[in-house]
């Protein structure tokens, strides 16, 4: 249900959305608003102009991209490697289960002061962090990914008498790709989140902490603009992976997404 | 065009399409469905006597199961009108049981046996305290009355159609309508099947009609067989099933009259693929 | 269902014991300064005072009645919201796609939002943690809802069911796998918020404590609330599993 479903339904689905905007920019010329935690979306669009104008948005969220790119390749990566040789290898598997089932419930989030003291502040602080963030439900999809691959490929690469490697690259990526991909489209977008919140609490760079920053500065319109911004960041990451999808994995497609 | 033979059996009157013994259970008048440009169904007309049991045949596409629905008012005919009782049938009525083909996605999984049927109860606001004796009743009439506590997932196909059975029983119907229900089922759970519901709808007295691909199963069940031709639906031929009942899978499937009947409807059907 | 296996408790038992010995090695050689992190030994002495009497043990319950609080707020207005869109085609037209739109925004943006309505006060943290927790349970109320087996409805309504029968009867029960799904997920989001709100606004917890320890550089103290917090979360997670798998006894017997 993304932009083919927003389209297809039209008019009723804008309907909400801008009856709000105009009752809101009503609302606040009718109020001759001035306040320190509300903005007309007029006030909004300007703020938004202004920043884009002077290159600290683009600034904010090269930052803010660049770290979640980083922590995504970095936790996904080692994630869905240690996932697939749990999946592989049962003696892995049922070793490090209870490790893992302790480790993972740790929420990241406790774990910034940890790294922040070890690395400071900064883009490798972020990066480690999102990392983090990303590892365990990497670990999960891609163990599952290679537990379901169909067992009798695997009867067939014992009867040709596969090499592990060979079976590896031969038979259990290229079965477990569509989910790596739908492992990577989830963890885009928890990155994205992983990263503002870290900007917000720790790392003074960034989309979170220039809507943290425009706040303290009494700035609501300059909020409210980065706000929307970043959801619209975070819908466009995940329109663009979707269609990717759509694009080199067509079967996977229809039995997601309503 | 409905050609009819005469009958010898006064139970249901001549074989046409109006019975003579006083008012008709359902009656089909003149009934048209059509999807934009596309009729699905073009003109049927049909009276159906309380207590008959009517057998739909015909090929694929030919509308049966459209027609099916329209009785069940699951479908609003384009034209035309079903009375049931001398009212039109403005949508679903209770009194009108529909058993579906796809017996899995009409039973609620999260309920027992004992829920499903109970299901029915609740809707026509039977009081809590009578539920139990009732279900139990229609469960072991069923055959299921030891799996009462199963879920769905835990029986077989065959069971979990009787249990779709049981549960458009407990709307106590004067109407059951059957969709090709055992046509998922092997050979002996159909037969068995066929029986059962033979003996349920002597004893409850119930109008059914039954929508089936299976000649053999219409004659079998049928004390009149509708055959449809398709592009757009519509009656070619009503014939009398002249078998005594109670019906007997042995000896009725070798009664003369039977293997007569189905080099008839054979040859129908042959016909009206060509 | 799982099979309890003896030697996968031995293995599992094993690989965690290597784990703490490798902990214990890497910090005994002091290849990281125990200013940042501390040995086993003194991690669990940390978190065996702080919650025996020390002030731990009320920092978790701030925390833990933080997050459930929340939780259960969200909770509520998630399935009762996503009931009443849930079930009408028409409200789903109209407000399906706007949630869509707002569903990848990120919960702990809002917190500037709530600070400035709300200042650093510990109803800015509930409601951030509210905010958060509520999309996952809203969208899969939704979600279960509108994906009601069809024939069902037709089944409904030559039943004659009344509209309040059909979705307490069969949609609710219909969407229960999605909406209890989500309700592990929206703990997992309180928790997480819980502790960056606590973070953020010095409210009174175990985020706040973790961060006050690491500004002392108490790192025993600081490893033992991350490992309450583990806890929590593995706790409150096991918990809502054995809820699931009671309540959806009918699945198991499919699989």
């Amino acid at each position: 249900m993304r932009a083919a479903g927003l389209l297809k339904n039209g008019w009723r689905a804008a309907l909400l959305p801008v009856t709000l905007v105009v009752l809101a920019q009503v609302t606040a010329t009718v109020t001759q608003l001035e306040s320190d935690t509300l903005a007309s979306p007029f006030d909004i669009a300007r703020a938004f102009v202004s920043v884009a104008a002077d290159g600290s948005l683009l600034r904010a969220t090269l930052d803010t991209l660049k770290a979640a790119a980083a922590g995504c390749i970095l936790g996904v990566g080692a994630g869905s490697l240690l996932g697939i040789v749990l999946g592989l290898s049962r003696l892995a598997d049922d070793a490090l289960d209870l490790t893992i089932e302790l480790l993972r419930p740790v929420p990241v989030v406790a774990l910034i002061p940890v790294v922040m003291m070890l690395l400071g502040f900064g883009a490798e602080m972020e990066i480690v962090i999102i990392g983090l963030g990303l590892l365990w439900p990497s670990v999960v999809l891609a163990r599952a990914a290679v537990k379901e691959v169909e067992p009798r490929l695997m009867e067939v690469s014992s009867v040709l008498q596969l090499g592990f490697l060979a079976r590896l690259t031969k038979i259990v990526l290229p079965a477990i790709l569509p989910q790596l991909f739908m492992s990577l489209k989830l963890a885009a977008g928890y990155a994205l989140v992983v990263a503002v919140t870290v900007e917000i609490t720790a790392n003074p760079v960034g989309l979170g902490y220039g809507i943290m920053m425009a706040q303290q500065a009494l700035r609501p319109a300059e909020m409210f603009a980065y706000l929307i911004w970043i959801g619209a960041i975070g819908w466009l990451i995940s329109l663009l992976l979707n269609s990717a999808q759509r694009a080199f994995f067509p079967v996977f497609v229809k039995g997601e997404g309503r | 065009m409905v050609v009819t033979q005469l009958s010898t059996r006064p139970r249901h009157g001549e074989g046409n399409s109006t019975p003579t013994s006083g008012e008709a259970r359902i009656r089909i008048r003149d009934v048209t469905l059509s999807y934009g440009s596309l009729q699905i169904i073009g003109g049927i007309s049909l009276d159906i006597a309380p207590g008959e049991t009517i057998c739909v045949i015909g090929p694929s596409g030919c509308g049966k199961t459209t027609l099916l629905r329209m009785l069940a008012g699951l479908a609003r005919p384009t034209s035309g009108s079903v009375e049931l009782d001398g009212s039109v049938l403005g949508g679903p009525n209770r009194s009108v049981a529909i058993v579906f083909q796809d017996y899995g996605k009409a039973l609620l999984p999260w309920r027992t046996a004992a829920g499903n049927v109970s299901l029915a109860l609740e809707a026509r606001g039977c009081p809590g305290a009578e539920r139990p004796a009732i279900i139990r009743e229609l469960l072991e009439k069923i055959g299921l009355g030891r799996h009462a506590d199963k879920y769905p997932a835990e029986m077989s196909g065959g069971m979990q159609q009787r249990l779709q059975i049981a549960r458009c029983l407990a709307q106590e119907p004067k109407v059951l309508l059957m969709d090709e229900p055992f046509g998922a089922l092997d050979a002996m759970t159909r037969q068995a099947l066929q029986d059962e519901v033979l003996g349920l709808v002597a004893t409850t007295g119930a109008t059914m009609v039954f929508v089936t691909h299976d000649l053999e199963e219409a004659i079998y069940l049928g004390d009149r067989i509708i055959c449809l031709q398709p592009n757009p639906g519509r009656v070619g031929r009503v014939v009398d099933v002249r078998l005594t009942r109670p019906r007997d899978q042995l000896l009725t499937r070798e009664d003369p009259e039977f293997l007569r009947l189905r080099r008839e409807l054979y040859d129908l059907i042959k016909d009206d693929h060509q | 269902m799982k099979h309890f296996s003896l030697r996968k408790l031995f293995l599992g038992c094993g690989a965690l014991a290597l784990f703490i010995l490798a902990w214990k090695l890497v910090t005994d050689a002091k290849l990281v300064s125990p200013i940042f992190f501390p040995g086993p030994e003194r991690t669990y002495a940390a978190l065996v005072k702080g919650l025996s009497g020390g002030a731990m043990l009320s920092q978790t319950l701030e925390t833990v009645q933080r997050m459930l609080l929340g939780w259960l707020l969200a909770s509520f207005v998630g399935v009762f919201l996503g009931a009443l869109i849930g079930v009408s085609r028409r409200a789903r037209a109209f407000i399906a796609p706007t949630l869509e739109l707002l569903r990848p925004l990120p919960a702990s943006a809002m917190i500037p939002i709530a600070i400035a309505f709300l200042g650093f006060s510990d109803n800015m943290v509930l409601v951030v943690i509210a905010f958060g927790a509520l999309w996952p349970m809203l969208l899969a109320t939704i979600h279960g809802f509108a994906a009601m087996e069809p024939r069902l409805y037709e089944v409904s309504a030559v039943l004659g069911l009344s509209r309040a029968q059909v979705i307490w009867k069969l949609a609710l029960p219909s969407a229960m796998p999605m909406i209890l799904a989500s309700l592990r997920l929206g703990l997992t989001i309180s928790l997480i918020l819980a502790v960056v709100g606590e973070m953020l606004a010095s409210r009174q917890g175990l985020g706040q404590s973790i961060l006050a320890a690491s500004r002392s550089f108490r790192s025993p103290d600081q490893f033992a609330g991350i490992v309450i917090l583990g806890a929590i979360g593995l706790v409150g997670s096991r918990l809502l599993s054995f809820a699931e798998r009671r309540l959806l006894r009918w699945q198991a017997v499919s699989r």
